[in-house]
């Protein structure tokens, strides 16, 4: 359990750093977080279908300026944690535990703006001191400062992780018990209304004119081919 | 004095640590002089560099892939004024100013916008399957554009200097937008199709029905446009399904006994 939560750090830590900090290759995408997180911890599927499910949620909330999104990606990761050690511990297994999962980090994402805001604006006091760095003519200091606004993004990434963790951990073993049967009345259709939930929102907010109409055309397109062949 | 290969490689290395201060303040300002630096101290003596270095902690905010571009041709410029072979045809500060928006403006509606979601849509069919490589797949898909863009941009920057305006002009990236963006709404219509049709299937359910799911999908893509947040639309659907599903069960129960 150690073991699988120091991975679950590990990893929300360098994915965290790629979403705003260095690279930015889309390693802290969820599609590619989740089911690497679930790999290392031994069932990429779990990972996989938690990628499918966050993937689209907060896409189009983009991270434009100042904007700051939903940490997508800690909710990725530490979902996929969840499910796999509460897995071992809870009288539990399949969709209906990764779904409860989903329920509670989810709306713990938004933790992750607030920390990400946080790490943003402790890093405005860098800005003074590359200043009077350069004024002494100190550069190597004030390179350093630079490489020091990693150490607030890290800690927001892994403050998000520690705190959706917590959250879960508290609550899921508590309301496994009432939800596990009423969740599997419909647990296959719910796992099917986040990424559709996702793609309206897309949807709604992309900015192409006759969206919809292009959407709509697509869909009943590519119906009709399935229900043909 | 040329800038030489090694120093513009390490340049180019440092900008994959851009926005690693990124601060309410001067959003990528630190970022852009810890890149630039290396070029600068070969182009000023260490009486001068100060001078020159204070100047570029100031507010600087572009498209992260975009800033190679920038940080090319700003290299260029210094290069000339280092020199002072060439009179500059306008202010360094004025040209990382004037470039800065329009470059976020176009790489935001690219990237975020259209190439993003078009990847995630691609990827996702293969994820849906339970094919383990669709990480990887988005990854390949997405990735190339950007790394493409960075490597070769920083290069057309440095040699072209305020030319690479035109450069930029000439490959009409806005439109490109426009028709990635709708190409991602068609990939993602498919992929909806494909979710509904396979769980009909799974559930024996006749295929027609999943035509009706276009009507609720439309709805919340109207509500999402008036601006109600992701969260919300997520726990109204997911609230809706899970009532209709104790509803639906105890109309099972009530039949069967």
């Amino acid at each position: 359990m150690v073991l699988g939560l120091t991975i679950g750090a590990l990893v929300s830590l360098i994915c965290g750093l790629d979403r705003v900090a260095i690279l930015q290759v889309m390693i802290s995408r969820p599609i590619v977080a989740a089911p690497l997180t679930a790999l290392l911890l031994g069932d990429p599927m779990i990972g996989l279908q938690i990628g499918v499910m966050v993937e689209l949620l907060w896409l189009a909330r983009l991270p434009v300026g100042a904007a700051v999104p939903p940490d997508d990606t800690q909710v990725a990761i530490a979902g996929s944690v969840l499910v796999i050690i509460l897995g071992q511990s809870l009288p539990a297994s399949g969709t209906e535990l990764l779904l409860l999962c989903l329920f509670v980090t989810i709306p713990l994402g938004k933790v992750g703006q607030y920390f990400d805001r946080y790490a943003r604006q402790y890093n405005v006091r860098l800005v003074k001191r590359v200043s009077a760095a350069l004024s002494r003519g100190s550069f190597l200091a004030a390179e350093g400062q630079h490489l020091r606004g990693l150490i607030s993004f890290s800690l927001s990434s892994l403050g998000t992780y520690t705190i959706i963790i917590l959250g879960g951990w508290s609550v899921i073993p508590i309301l496994w018990p009432y939800v596990q049967q009423p969740l599997s009345y419909s647990s296959s259709w719910m796992q099917l209304a986040f990424p559709l939930v996702g793609i309206t929102v897309i949807l709604g907010t992309i900015n192409v004119s006759r969206a919809i109409t292009l959407f709509c055309a697509s869909f009943c397109m590519a119906f009709l081919l399935m229900w043909l062949v | 004095m040329a800038i030489s290969r090694r120093t513009r490689l390490h340049i180019w290395f440092r900008l994959l640590l851009l926005q690693a201060s990124w601060n309410f303040e001067t959003l990528q300002g630190i970022g852009f002089f810890y890149a630039l630096f290396p070029g600068l101290r070969k182009l000023y003596s260490k009486e001068k560099l100060p001078e020159v270095s204070l100047k570029y902690i100031d507010y600087f905010n572009t498209h992260v892939y975009f800033a190679p571009l920038v940080a090319g041709a700003v290299l260029r410029l210094e290069e000339d004024r280092a020199s002072g072979s060439v009179a500059p045809e306008v202010e360094i500060e004025d040209f990382k100013e004037m470039v800065a928006a329009p470059y976020a403006a176009i790489g935001d509606a690219f990237f975020w916008g259209g190439l993003r979601p078009l990847a995630a849509g691609v990827a996702l069919f293969f994820a849906v399957k339970g094919i383990l490589w669709a990480p990887l797949i988005f990854l390949l898909l997405y990735n190339i554009v950007p790394i493409w863009i960075r490597t070769v941009f920083f290069s057309r920057g440095y040699h072209q200097g305020l030319k690479s305006v035109e450069f930029i002009q000439r490959h009409k990236l806005p439109d490109l937008a426009i028709h990635t963006k709708e190409t991602a709404v068609v990939v993602l219509g498919g992929l909806s199709a494909l979710m509904v049709f396979s769980q009909l299937t799974e559930h024996q359910l006749p295929s027609w029905l999943g035509m009706l799911t276009l009507i609720p999908m439309i709805m919340l893509g109207l509500v999402a446009r008036k601006g109600f947040s992701t969260l919300l639309l997520v726990i109204i659907t997911v609230s809706t399904i899970f009532l209709l599903g104790l509803f639906w069960a105890d109309v099972v129960q009530l039949i069967v006994f």
